[in-house]
């Protein structure tokens, strides 16, 4: 028997649709405005498409590399420690907006990847390696290294949280 | 039972992903679009006006602004350093620069849309709180170094 696979569907129509439509009434408000947002939207998609190649070729990685029960196994319940060091890790090792992200966690999700993980590897991604130097001329060495290490502690501690909160809901 | 647990070849998964991915993409390019207006028309400059110079209420509008705003997080170093020149505290700038990056008001459409209502309703919720704790606690510590 051949495996089902899900009809092809657009996501977030309306959402496109309802952007579409704000810059079409800005156009005949606001005509610069208008160019000027199409322009840095334009810009920013340039910037993250190389991010979302990454997150299409790295997602594939898994899929290919790694069974649902081994993802689930890495990342599931049953993750441990190895689970959350690995999601702070990713965290502050990944570049690009936070959305860029989405469609590769959801995968894993889609897995069996642990909530909680993901609630990590977001708040995980303030600390931000790259902007160390820019950072530490703004604002200090101390301070730097301070926030580093309690935005750490912080996206442990809510990622375990989360997870109390489904359960208990 | 042997065709089941072949693994399909690799072309054939980047294939899959490709096609997920592409399924997502008014979904992503709605909220670049977003993001692209409101940078446009939301000047970090007129977020920066909000500050009113007390610790307490600043820290919450910094968490609240922060959230609010999207863009690199390089402006929000620039945009902070500037802020505790103008004598805005410490509090407010780290709660600014930390939700600057770990929230995200336009992206929550697109965030609904991947892990679901309840997830991002929750996260959001904690992100906030826990921006807030960060920022008190990352001066405190700062002060008494």
């Amino acid at each position: 028997m051949k495996p089902k696979t899900k009809p092809f569907t657009f996501r977030g129509k309306y959402l496109f649709t309802g952007v579409a439509v704000l810059y079409g009434v800005l156009f005949f408000l606001q005509k610069d405005v208008m160019l000027l947002a199409l322009a840095r939207s334009g810009s920013i998609l340039v910037k993250i498409a190389p991010i979302f190649l990454l997150v299409i070729l790295f997602t594939s990685c898994i899929n290919f590399f790694f069974q649902p029960q081994q993802i689930v196994a890495y990342f599931g319940h049953e993750s441990g420690v190895w689970g959350w060091l690995t999601a702070l890790l990713a965290g502050f090792l990944s570049h690009g907006p936070m959305y860029a992200w989405y469609p590769l966690f959801e995968d894993l999700q889609q897995h069996g990847m642990r909530k909680g993980l993901i609630v990590v590897f977001f708040y995980a991604r303030a600390v931000k390696i790259p902007l160390f130097p820019l950072m530490i001329d703004y604002f200090g060495l101390i301070f730097t290294l301070v926030l580093s290490v309690y935005i750490l502690i912080a996206a442990l501690i809510q990622g375990v949280l989360l997870e109390k909160w489904f359960r208990m809901s | 039972m042997k065709s089941s647990q072949q693994k399909p070849p690799f072309i054939k998964i980047l294939g899959r992903t490709s096609r997920n991915f592409l399924a997502m993409l008014p979904l992503l390019i709605g909220i670049i679009g977003l993001v692209g207006l409101f940078q446009e028309l939301v000047s970090p400059e007129k977020l920066a006006a909000l500050f009113q110079g007390n610790a307490l209420p600043d820290t919450f509008i910094g968490t609240l602004v922060g959230s609010v705003a999207a863009g690199n997080p390089v402006v929000s170093y620039i945009l902070g350093g500037g802020l505790l020149q103008q004598g805005v505290s410490l509090y407010a700038v780290s709660a600014f620069i930390l939700s600057w990056v770990t929230m995200g008001v336009v992206q929550l459409p697109a965030e609904v849309e991947c892990f679901g209502g309840r997830f991002t309703l929750y996260r959001n919720i904690l992100a906030f709180f826990f921006t807030v704790i960060v920022a008190v606690l990352t001066t405190f510590t700062v002060q008494i170094l």
